[in-house]
């Protein structure tokens, strides 16, 4: 065993670590993370399709997952403000269902903002 | 053969240390999201333990939903108390007996007749009576049916903050028809409050968020806080800028709390001067720098320069000393004053290629 072979080693370990940590945190980046209240509820994929119902304080609202977008597709509330907020696609969008306390946010490998002013 | 045990020791060894790096430098900051007000609470600690900053944060909303409880316009505390707010109004529409009002109250009625007056008016927080009028004191609200007549009396007999008359903690209306309605200022004062106790508590970094309006201490690691500003018609943020400690942005729009009536745009920001609601304006961003009341300048400045005309915003804004502000109005045209257009970095493709971004300047 030459000194050679040991740096290999070392090197290729640092290397498969640090490709490990990157590859595999980045594949599922784009995530939509629902709460409820002040809790976390779920955080699901982006890339698939499905509906997701998410109870709320004052009824279910059913949430729509499209390859990449998410959105409120129904929910109890009286305005309808969630739905007609519509698909977000970028990381950082938020869409908030005041009466119902229910917020989608994508979420992804870089955050452009801490926090939303409106 | 017998090293191999030694050399898959030092392998292992060297790829856990790889992992408590990386998750030693994951970052110390906490977030958590809560309704108070009505609305999102948004709250940010950076660099503090998780059951520290957690605490801290917990302090924070109860503070918020005390204040919540005592200033609410139409939410009375129990069944048969009102809230202080609402006290107060009752005693305003039965005469002028003067009644004893909380120290904190004192200061907040005292600080916002200021306000008004310094906006020629145009903040007004005491058309209580007008925004009820318009079904926007509820938390569920829908289309009215518009009262022109009711609308145009409740204008005519003028209850304004010169009304109020404040001795020490006892105060009275001169004018029956005063309804206060914090409601464009007691997110901002919320927020003055939150940063003035995390300072105390000798936090260096946070961020929090009350319905949009946020106040900044200290930054975000190495990098400020960022934020973005939300566009008034697409679920996105139109621009970021760095928010830098001390620092507050706040902004008005018509999107947030609205109903529609024959596809036309009612939004909950009024105008005291003709009672009915602003259909001019899309948006209005205020970006305030560090001062005693930053958060209240950044939830109230917003709102008289909502109301003015095109042509009388900058007037405004001028006349209550803000010199960071943008306007959107009803044709998504976008003004910006050139102190504010400085540190916007523009995300919607739609502005950078667009020359309907135009720079004001202040009179």
């Amino acid at each position: 065993m030459l000194a050679g072979d040991w740096l290999t080693i070392i090197l290729s370990t640092i290397i498969i670590a640090y490709l490990f940590q990157t590859l595999w945190s980045h594949e599922h980046a784009a995530k939509v993370q629902i709460r409820i209240g002040n809790k976390i509820h779920a955080a699901y994929d982006l890339n698939q399709q499905r509906d997701i119902i998410v109870p709320g304080p004052i009824g279910d609202a059913m949430i729509h997952i499209r390859q990449g977008k998410v959105r409120f597709a129904k929910s109890p509330c009286h305005n309808q403000y969630c739905v007609h907020q519509g698909w977000l696609t970028h990381s950082g969008q938020v869409a908030i269902c005041l009466p119902n306390q229910i917020s989608l946010e994508l979420i992804g490998a870089q955050k452009p903002y801490d926090s939303l002013n409106y | 053969m017998r090293k191999w045990p030694l050399r898959l020791a030092v392998i292992a060894v060297i790829a856990i240390g790889i992992f408590s790096f990386r998750t030693l430098k994951q970052e110390p900051l906490y977030h958590t999201q809560s309704y108070v007000f009505g609305t999102l609470v948004d709250i940010s600690i950076y660099g503090e333990t998780e059951d520290r900053a957690k605490l801290l944060a917990d302090h924070v909303l109860q503070d918020f939903q005390a204040l919540h409880n005592q200033l609410h316009a139409w939410k009375p505390v129990s069944k048969d108390q009102a809230s202080e707010l609402g006290t107060l109004n009752i005693a305003f529409a039965s005469g002028r007996k003067p009644i004893t009002i909380s120290p904190q109250l004192t200061a907040i009625l005292t600080d916002a007749a200021a306000l008004s007056l310094q906006s020629q008016g145009l903040f007004n927080p005491a058309i209580g009576h007008l925004i009820s009028t318009w079904g926007f004191q509820r938390d569920e609200f829908s289309a009215v049916n518009i009262d022109d007549a009711a609308i145009k009396a409740l204008v005519k007999i003028k209850p304004g903050m010169s009304d109020i008359v404040i001795q020490h903690n006892m105060v009275y209306s001169t004018n029956p028809n005063v309804k206060l309605d914090l409601g464009g200022y007691a997110k901002g004062y919320a927020l003055d409050m939150a940063a003035g106790y995390l300072r105390q508590q000798q936090v260096k970094n946070a961020l929090i968020n009350i319905g949009g309006n946020i106040i900044a201490i200290g930054q975000h690691g190495d990098k400020p806080w960022r934020v973005g500003i939300q566009h008034p018609r697409k679920p996105a943020a139109i621009a970021t800028l760095a928010l830098l400690d001390g620092w507050a942005i706040g902004t008005s729009g018509d999107y947030q709390r609205y109903f529609m009536l024959d596809s036309k745009r009612y939004c909950h920001i009024i105008d005291p001067r003709s009672g009915y609601p602003v259909q001019h304006t899309q948006a209005v961003t205020v970006l305030i720098p560090p001062q005693r009341n930053a958060g209240v300048l950044s939830d109230v400045a917003s709102k008289p320069i909502f109301i003015a005309a095109a042509e009388d915003k900058a007037s405004t804004a001028a006349r209550l000393g803000i010199q960071y502000f943008m306007v959107i109005d009803q044709q998504s045209n976008i003004s910006v004053s050139k102190a504010l257009a400085q540190r916007l970095d523009w995300l919607d493709p739609e502005v950078n290629n667009n020359s309907h971004v135009k720079l004001v300047t202040l009179p």
